[in-house]
């Protein structure tokens, strides 16, 4: 009768110990975009937090054994003593797991996909714990239990896998209610923005400038994949609305063309292309091809605005036939359509005129900083021009813009200038945050963790800013010691004293040894570069 | 997908009615092939009501019993959804009425009229049609419109302005006063009514007082002006809003009274047509030397209130001098003034579909487009700059 009791509290603790734990899995999950194969991949590369999430469960095992050793030989009062000590041990676990000790960047968000996806994992986990009280003895429960928290990632995917048809039939729903969205709408105009960088500062930037001549909407944030796409139709598409200006993203081949089939762009940018995520798409030559994807899809109508600055665009673009829709090019040399020249940056921000393609020139002015802001700028302004915006609002929406938080957005902070550029981890983003830097007077400080998702690349081009920087910076901080090898080795190549170099364990760390930084007389001027998400 | 424009009528205003009729004929106007029109009608009290009757005038006739058919709202913001919510509110199913895109108030008069239901509509961020809260008020003041022209050089005639308690203080004193500073004939005027309701013109002291105690009934503050002779009055309507605006047709009411009196101007002219049958002439009989000056400064006007939207502006003119004021503006005229824009090419359809453009336009320039990201890393900076950031930072120490 006593055994009973003590079985139904494992079972109670057990429940706690997983949830807290599934929790955790399922939050990776989502940040790995609920892709399998991408869980996969980084729980293989994480075993250690596999075995942090674990280390007390995994104890069950041995103890187990003991356990059912002693009790043959000693008399079966040794049983509540263990009961105890397996129920301490789940509790244990419990509570070293609680949610409350780990500190997220972008904590799990309970959309209506997890919440199904917890509510079939509850039957699982629910049904395990029932099998396993149906066991023979206290030391088998247990050990099934702790087989059960050992396998804590593999219910969520295997809660995924069931609920995957369903999942599937419910997209399938929202995509038809966003196409007969899109058809009852036939006059709306929809810009496609793509590119491995530059496009949220892009896409930002049409949207201000757009906006006095239409009623504009905007994948917002980062929303930039096919639901992405389609719960901002969904949820935001009015019937005001007479330009859709869509954030395409992509990771793999043909996710372009996905989004494009969707939205039925009727104008395109194309921003850059570089070796991003390349660990999905493999080779160059596809990250080019998946970008083309939109101007592919354009009608004959329509129009491709190309960054000739960007050599593989400019590549790609002077492949392109005739067939196709009209292609507007923009960039910094003679033959662009929209030229920006006699370009002057500083920290206050920067100014350059631009040639437009009836030869008349504007001057503009902005606050914003960085060369290649001026691209994404003159993205913004080509479309605008194109699509009948008066030029006096241009010019005047151009020197009211905004930056885009954590895009190389300069912020004063208690005497500090930060430039914030976290949300950017591409080498040439890098490289031109770098050069923003420079541009200042003051005692030059860069905080990073370095650049990943880059593939094969990823050690040289992380290497090469560790070089970048050395040249540049009287202080680095690098934040985390594993993925910083390599602009570390990058610094040290390039002779920069070692004296100067601080590892971080995280980036509390980093940023308190910022403040412990002397300056001397100084200004310190703070460049934080790339933050990785928490799935790093 | 039809752009659903929640039109507004009604309210605690002594033009309630005019209002109403002013309401009926725009939503007959509306291109339904790109808008669905909900009628929202504010009682006497402020109630809101929608329901399928509320677009019929001839419902009107019984309002008690067209409220009965109709259902009470409130008017709710659910995100970027802007909502009538059935009050009281159902147990089960959903409350929400309606759901409209832009606000079009078409009313008329105090409390609807000088700001108040814009200031109301504001606080919801939805778009809404025709002047913001400042131009409404502004409009709706006589004194502080005449003012505002006076500071910028715009002609208004001179007035003096007689608060209700100061003159039941002191009928006399204040009757001296007002005797100083202006000559007989004159005409007494509620601050802040349209449609010429509490106007009198007076010709002796006895008068004078009679006139006032008369638009105290309306008003807690009253104008007297000079009587203008050979007065003829001249309308002229403008679109558009600060940076570009232009005029309509000029109409001339015909007075029989030397002022256009409520009656005249609502309702002798017909039951359900409201101004456009009120008696006029349109196109005024004016030079074009006049309708030029008359339209110049009725634009003007209009962007140093502040405008959007379509007004209209009404001209005194003594008729053997030329010499023209401004004498008052109408934020938003009886009829929108349609009848004024059709002379000059502008159907009443294309006019409600530019008011709407104005109002999305207004509401875009006001927007301020702030993209930001929860995550971060600099909210680790503010609690209180960057010492406490790095205090959390050490406390919650990230394990992953």
């Amino acid at each position: 009768m006593i055994a009973v009791g003590y079985r139904e509290i494992l079972s109670l603790v057990f429940l706690c110990a997983h949830c807290v734990s599934t929790l955790r899995w399922l939050h990776m999950f989502q940040l790995n975009s609920y892709k399998v194969g991408v869980q996969l991949r980084w729980l293989a590369q994480n075993k250690r937090y596999w075995l942090q999430d674990n280390g007390i469960a995994l104890c069950v095992f041995p103890f187990s054994f003991l356990v059912s050793f002693l009790v043959s030989f000693l008399a079966p009062d040794g049983a509540s003593l263990a009961s105890w000590a397996f129920i301490l041990l789940f509790a244990g676990q419990c509570w070293r797991n609680r949610p409350c000790r780990m500190k997220m960047k972008k904590p799990l968000v309970y959309t209506n996909r997890i919440k199904r996806m917890l509510a079939t994992y509850t039957i699982l986990v629910l049904g395990t714990v029932f099998l396993a009280f149906r066991a023979g003895s206290l030391e088998i429960q247990a050990t099934e239990l702790a087989v059960a928290h050992l396998l804590a990632p593999g219910f969520i995917l295997l809660a995924n896998g069931i609920n995957a048809p369903l999942e599937k039939a419910i997209n399938h729903r929202y995509v038809e209610d966003v196409r007969r969205k899109l058809r009852e709408h036939p006059g709306l105009m929809v810009l496609g923005v793509t590119g491995s960088y530059g496009k949220t500062s892009t896409k930002s930037f049409l949207h201000q400038l757009l906006s006095s001549k239409y009623d504009v909407l905007t994948t917002p944030e980062n929303f930039n994949t096919t639901l992405g796409v389609v719960r901002t139709l969904r949820e935001r598409l009015k019937p005001y609305h007479e330009l859709f200006v869509c954030e395409m993203g992509a990771r793999n081949v043909g996710d372009i063309r996905e989004i494009c089939d969707l939205a039925r762009p009727t104008h395109g940018v194309i921003t850059s292309i570089g070796p991003q995520h390349l660990e999905s798409f493999k080779t160059l030559e596809n990250i080019v091809k998946t970008k083309f994807e939109l101007v592919d899809s354009l009608p004959k109508d329509g129009a491709a605005f190309l960054n000739l600055n960007d050599e593989r665009v400019r590549a790609e673009a002077s492949r392109l036939d005739e067939s196709g829709c009209k292609t507007v090019t923009y960039g910094f040399s003679d033959s662009c359509d929209y030229q920006a020249r006699d370009m002057k940056v500083s920290v206050e921000g920067s100014s350059f005129s631009v040639k437009l393609p009836d030869s008349t020139e504007m001057r503009i002015e902005t606050s914003l900083i960085g060369v290649h802001n001026i691209t994404n700028v003159l993205a913004a302004i080509a479309v605008a021009d194109f699509m009948g915006v008066d030029r006096r609002d241009i010019i005047v929406g151009a020197s009211r813009l905004k930056g885009v938080p954590h895009r190389l957005q300069l912020i004063c902070r208690g005497g500090d200038i930060v430039i914030d550029d976290a949300y950017n981890s591409n080498a040439a983003g890098a490289k031109a945050a770098l050069d923003v830097l420079a541009l200042f007077e003051g005692y030059k400080i860069l905080v990073t963790p370095g650049m990943v998702e880059l593939g094969p690349r990823q050690n040289e081009l992380n290497e090469n800013f560790g070089a970048q920087a050395a040249e540049i910076c009287d202080f680095v901080i690098l934040v985390g010691q594993r993925q910083t090898k390599s602009v570390y080795n990058g610094l040290l190549h390039a002779h920069y004293p070692e004296s100067r170099i601080f590892v971080a364990a995280n980036l509390g760390e980093g940023l308190s040894r910022l403040s412990a930084v002397d300056a001397g007389a100084r200004q310190k001027v703070i460049l934080l570069e790339n933050d990785l998400p928490d799935n790093y | 997908m039809k752009i659903r424009v929640g039109v507004f009528f009604g309210g605690r205003s002594v033009e309630h009615e005019v209002s109403i009729i002013s309401a009926m004929q725009a939503i007959a106007a509306f291109d339904r092939t790109k808008y669905d029109v909900v009628p929202v009608y504010i009682t006497k009290n402020g109630d809101l009501f929608v329901g399928e009757h509320l677009d019929k005038i001839e419902k009107y006739r019984d309002i008690p019993s067209l409220l009965k058919k109709s259902q009470r709202v409130f008017f709710h913001r659910d995100g970027d959804r802007f909502l009538l919510v059935q009050y009281p509110m159902k147990r089960f199913g959903s409350s929400v009425r309606a759901e409209i895109d832009v606000a079009f108030p078409i009313t008329h008069g105090t409390n609807v009229e000088d700001g108040a239901l814009q200031g109301y509509l504001k606080v919801f961020s939805i778009p809404f049609v025709g002047c913001d809260v400042t131009a409404s008020a502004v409009g709706m003041d006589k004194y502080l419109m005449k003012a505002l022209c006076k500071e910028n050089g715009l002609p208004v005639l001179n007035c003096s302005r007689v608060y209700m308690k100061a003159f039941y203080g002191d009928k006399n004193g204040t009757i001296t006063d007002v005797e100083g500073s202006l000559p007989y004939p004159a005409i007494v005027k509620p601050v802040n009514l349209g449609s010429s309701v509490g106007i009198r013109r007076v010709g002796n002291t006895q008068e004078l007082m009679d006139a006032l105690g008369y638009a105290f009934q309306f008003a807690d503050t009253a104008l007297v002006e000079p009587a203008i002779q050979n007065l003829r009055e001249i309308n002229c309507s403008v679109l558009g809003d600060r940076e570009s605006a232009m005029a309509s047709e000029c109409e001339e009411p015909i007075n029989y009274d030397a002022i256009l009196s409520y009656e005249d101007k609502y309702l002798s002219g017909g039951k359900t047509k409201g101004m456009s049958a009120a008696k006029r002439k349109l196109p005024a009989d004016i030079s074009l030397e006049v309708r030029q000056r008359v339209r110049e400064l009725a634009v003007e006007t209009f962007q140093l209130l502040g405008c959007n939207g379509v007004t209209r502006i009404d001209f005194l003119m003594n008729a053997s001098s030329g010499e023209i004021w401004i004498n008052e503006i109408n934020t938003i005229p009886g009829s929108l003034s349609f009848y004024l824009w059709e002379p000059v090419g502008m159907p009443f359809t294309r006019l409600l579909d530019e008011l709407v453009r104005l109002a999305f336009k207004r509401r875009r320039e006001e927007a301020e487009i702030v993209y930001s990201f929860d995550a971060n890393i600099l909210a680790q900076f503010e609690a209180d700059g960057i010492k406490s950031g790095i205090k959390n930072g050490i406390k919650n120490k990230k394990v992953v």
